[in-house]
């Protein structure tokens, strides 16, 4: 589909600000979304709310951090997070961190989900949107954002 | 545990499983299919809250305080409304995937009022569909929300069932709803569950089986070893050489050699013993494809057989090499084709149990019951065997071959116990005979005016692990490489070879698909050369009636490739004008087994205590629509109502043996035999009414004589009918993808016109795969490594327009007129999109699938 909406790659599980990835809350993004559709949410990470968003990317510009995508809404199979340390680092960093252990590349019927670079990352074009790879991730870092096969965060 | 909510009924998981188990398993909710178990193929979709969703994905304890719908429990309207519009589209073939799509449907409707086309692709866009290419299914999706609006469900547009008509199938309420049985569909009451150990190595000496630990597991039946096997242990439809059970001692040939079958009273309990039968290998070297097989010191597949050469074909007329030596325009290429996964929608799955008269009953999902019985009583080494079709979720040619049912006889014979054998998506994917790959080398020689002079080829073929159909495939693929075309001078030689891969066989097409590509993609080049159009060569050299074909024989008045051409040209030249890259290919496919093999239709009609003429022929209905032309032909030869008649499914102890549902062949072989057996009926009609014809039989039976391959004859007929089609592509040439496909298909008369289109648009979707992006590759272990969801297959928002076009000559005198449509739809797709990458690019390629195509299956 045309339209695409915006996604922050954090959900806002770290611990003692040992993340360098993720979402600081600066709410860059939501002083610039013409849509108001973003809010810092009570985990303290921006938070997109996809009825509102326009899809016109300039949260992704503005977020110092560079964890802000376009994605396709038709596929709610998402990794929220951004952690590309190695698994020890990134599971002391952070409760919902993805520690690219590869189980979502090992359950994913259609090769869409694959880890690089210690971080798990899904190619639309290729996913099936089963959700093999949300029920499966031991971190809870991968979501179904409709709230179907996971909690929506 | 967990409560939640399945069809607005509270219901409660005692035990952590998937939810596809537990709907199926335990609330028999057959509706929601087992397609792979692996969250690829969609067709176990159901709604959670209103959501698309696989029931394979999520377990039960998830689901606290959740709705769950399935087919079963939508509303009324909504069973109606899906029903005619699924059915007046013409969308239903195997059926196997369309209760999922009806679900997506109802998500898609109960969210959007007003669906745009590209919302409806997109909502099917994760379920696949092998059979439709999808075209229909979003017609019926378009006409379900225009009908859900309008609140009202009219009647079928067309509604007299004669031949010609576009009725509704009259299988579309069943696959619908979901509860028309496929094998996996039954629950009997204290059944078992088989599965075969498999080989660990492609290639092997087995030392010993030790099934001590595995008979001794609480819940396990049986272990079952070749030692058990009361009959002959090879099986196989021409050769036998396919064993059932590897013994102690022999030779595993591939990966899915079965070495013990395991027996257990549930399905856990079963993989668990599976693991505990300890086998005992000797590693020996396998052999990986042909060129190892044909090597002078190459291990030897088979410890029978002196050499690796499954089938040898040499096929010559005129003079080929002369002809080409003086022709003024000659061009040679190298051309390879790869493997191709069937992938139909319904995994293999037999049941089998005890009769009440003491005979093993099998329920098969194959391409004919009577091969099954065939193969089981050879195994069995026993006469007491009765199969009996249930629906079939696809076939294209891979449910030819004894997979599971052959295993479920066995395990009923010697246990007495009910017994469900299925294979896994994995297991699936590595046991039923694929597509051949081929190699292929063509030379062909024209005249200055682009006339063919002659055509020589050498081509050679992996049959892979036993022999399955390897030959006639080789043969078929031999015998139409000729093309369409009115020339004499035509020699080729094909060689199949035994290797350690998994088994090739029959697949739509069966060998045509490989060398049409090679000599159309060839006369593609040669018309350039000359400085003529695609169309304008195929034209000069096209097959008229009352022509020789390569094979010597002359055809007939029904001859309709001239026709396939006039029909698409303003097509073509438009395109052309346009200035759009555009690609034409024609094709032959031959209706009927031919080559003088005994080619039977039979059919009986039995009028029974309710009044009405049933219909009994031991022919399958693999998705394809045989019980609706059976009916329709019924109607058109009796003076009877559609009301007035029962189609009943293949059995082996009523309905008499119509051969496989092979070689597009049933329309006209089986449709045949049974207009006969409605002249004696209609005879009977004049004087009796059906109550006073009570338990009378009316059988029809005919024979599609044809001449041996080679046969010292001046015009072999080497088969009764050919169907011919031409087939052009159009690429946008800003995206290089394809913006519509034309295909245009000389069928004699199309019995169900709806029916016919639905099969051309299947049939050239799935070629676009095999042209564009399928592999099935396989590594150095001969293990073929790619999951379903990797195959390339097309999904539903990747496709182009596509036409389908019938030209509407008469047919023979046999059968009405109509020319089976299954397997041409397939064949002239990739030469044709590979001329228009061409057109686009000006780079021949002589390899599928096509490279440097936006299509090209990208690697993660």
């Amino acid at each position: 589909m045309e339209k695409r909406i915006a996604l922050v790659a954090c959900n806002g599980g770290c611990r003692n600000d040992s993340c360098g990835y993720g979402c600081i809350g600066c709410a860059a993004c939501v002083s610039v979304c013409p849509a108001d559709a973003i809010v810092i949410n009570d985990c303290g990470v921006a938070e997109v709310d996809e009825s509102l968003c326009l899809g016109c990317g300039a949260c992704g510009d503005a977020c110092p951090q560079g964890i802000i995508h376009l994605h396709d809404p038709g596929c709610p199979m998402v990794v929220k997070c951004s952690n590309r340390d190695p698994g020890k680092v990134a599971r002391n960093a952070c409760q919902v961190s993805c520690i690219g252990c590869g189980i979502c590349e090992k359950v994913c019927p259609s090769g869409a989900a694959k880890v690089t670079d210690d971080l798990s990352t899904i190619d639309e074009e290729l996913c099936l949107s089963c959700g093999m790879c949300a029920v499966k991730c031991p971190r809870h870092a991968i979501y179904d954002l409709r709230g179907v096969l996971t909690a929506k965060r | 545990m967990a409560t939640f909510f399945v069809n607005g009924q509270a219901v409660t998981a005692e035990k952590n499983q998937t939810l596809l188990r537990f709907l199926r398993d335990e609330l028999h909710l057959t509706s929601v299919k087992d397609g792979c178990s692996e969250g690829a193929c969609g067709a176990c979709s159901v709604l959670i809250d209103g959501e698309t969703c696989r029931a394979c994905v999520p377990k039960t304890d998830s689901l606290e305080g959740k709705h769950v719908l399935t087919v079963e429990g939508l509303s009324d309207f909504e069973k109606k409304l899906y029903t005619y519009a699924y059915g007046e589209a013409g969308a239903v073939q195997c059926g196997f995937c369309i209760p999922g799509m009806v679900l997506c449907t109802k998500a898609l409707l109960d969210k959007v009022a007003d669906p745009t086309e590209e919302q409806m692709r997109y909502a099917i866009r994760n379920n696949y569909c092998r059979c439709t290419g999808y075209v229909k299914i979003i017609k019926a999706m378009v006409l379900a929300a225009k009908l859900k609006k309008a609140g009202v469900i009219p009647e079928p547009s067309e509604t007299d069932w004669k031949l010609g008509s576009s009725v509704h199938r009259l299988d579309v309420e069943e696959k619908v709803l979901g509860y028309g049985k496929y094998p996996d569909d039954w629950y009997l009451d204290g059944m078992t569950y088989g599965s075969a150990v498999r080989s660990e190595y492609p290639r092997a000496r087995v030392l010993g089986i030790d099934a001590s630990k595995a008979k001794a597991l609480p819940g396990v039946v049986a272990v079952l070893t070749a030692e058990d096997i009361p009959g002959e242990n090879k099986v196989g439809h021409i050769k036998h050489d396919q064993y059932s059970l590897i013994p102690v001692g022999g030779l595993t040939h591939w990966l899915g050699d079965p070495i013990a079958l395991v027996v257990a009273e549930d399905q856990e309990t079963l993989e668990k013993a599976k693991k505990l039968v300890k086998v005992t290998y000797e590693p020996l070297p396998a052999v990986h494809g042909p060129e190892e097989a044909k090597a002078p010191d190459a291990p030897r597949v088979f410890d029978e057989e002196e050499t690796n050469v499954q089938a040898y074909k040499h096929v010559s007329r005129g003079d080929a090499t002369g002809a080409i030596a003086r022709s003024k325009y000659v061009i040679s290429k190298h051309f390879e084709t790869p493997w191709t996964e069937h992938a139909f929608l319904e995994p293999e799955c037999a049941v089998a149990y005890m009769d009440e008269d003491g005979y093993v009953r099998v329920l098969s999902t194959d391409q004919s019951s009577h091969t099954t019985l065939h193969e089981c009583k050879i195994l069995l080494g026993s006469d007491k065997v009765r199969v009996q079709n249930q629906l079939v979720g696809g076939g294209f040619g891979g449910k030819e071959d004894m997979t599971v049912q052959h295993h479920a006889a066995l395990i009923t014979y010697l246990t007495g116990r009910a017994v469900k054998v299925k294979l896994s998506r994995a297991e699936s994917l590595l046991i039923h005979p694929k597509r051949h790959p081929f190699w292929m080398d063509f030379t062909i020689g024209c005249d200055e005016n682009g006339i063919i002079q002659g055509v020589k080829a050498s081509v050679y073929s992996d049959t892979g692990a036993f022999a399955s159909l390897g030959g006639p495939v080789l043969e078929r693929a031999c015998t139409h490489a000729s093309g369409p075309y009115n020339y004499q001078n035509f020699e080729i030689e094909g060689t199949a070879y035994y290797t350690n891969n998994p088994p090739a066989g029959a697949f739509r097409g069966f060998g045509v698909t490989q060398t049409c590509f090679a000599i159309e993609s060839l006369l593609n080049e040669m018309a350039e050369r000359i400085g003529i159009s695609p169309w304008e060569i195929r034209y000069r050299n096209a097959i008229r009636p009352g022509q020789e074909l390569p094979n010597g024989q002359i055809v007939g008045p029904e001859t309709g490739l001239v026709e396939t051409l006039e029909a698409i040209k303003p097509y073509y030249d438009a395109a052309v004008a346009a200035g759009k890259p555009v690609g034409l290919a024609s094709a032959m496919k031959n209706s009927g087994v031919g080559v003088g093999l005994p080619d039977w239709g039979r059919c009986k009609l039995i009028v029974e205590a309710d009044a009405k003429v049933h219909i009994y022929a031991g022919a399958s209905c693999i998705g394809q629509g045989l019980g609706t032309v059976l009916v329709q032909m019924v109607v058109t030869n009796t003076p009877l109502n559609r009301d007035d008649i029962v189609y009943e499914r293949s059995n082996t102890w009523i309905a008499p043996d119509s051969g496989d549902s092979s070689g597009s062949r049933q329309t006209l072989i089986t449709g045949e035999a049974c207009r006969r057996a409605c002249e004696k009926l209609t005879e009977a009609l004049k004087t009796r009414t059906l109550e006073e014809l009570n338990g009378e039989v009316f059988y029809g039976e005919y024979l599609a004589k044809t001449d041996k391959l080679g046969a010292d004859v001046p015009h072999p007929v080497s088969h009764v009918a050919y169907g011919y089609a031409t087939q052009m592509c159009v690429l946008d040439r800003n995206t290089g993808k394809i913006e519509s496909m034309v295909a245009v298909h000389d069928v004699g008369k199309a019995v169900n016109p709806r029916s016919c289109e639905g099969q051309i648009e299947g049939g050239v979707v799935m070629s676009m795969g095999y042209a564009l992006r399928e592999q099935y590759p396989i590594d150095d272990n001969c293990k073929p490594i790619d999951k379903f969801g990797k195959l390339g297959l097309f999904r539903a928002h990747e496709i182009p327009e596509i036409q389908a076009i019938v030209v509407d000559k008469p047919g023979l005198d046999v059968a009405c007129g109509a020319i089976g449509i299954g397997e041409i739809t397939s064949i002239p797709t990739a030469p044709a999109i590979a001329e228009a990458y061409y057109q686009l690019d000006g780079q021949r390629r002589t390899k599928l699938p096509l490279s440097d195509t936006p299509y090209e299956r990208r690697c993660r």
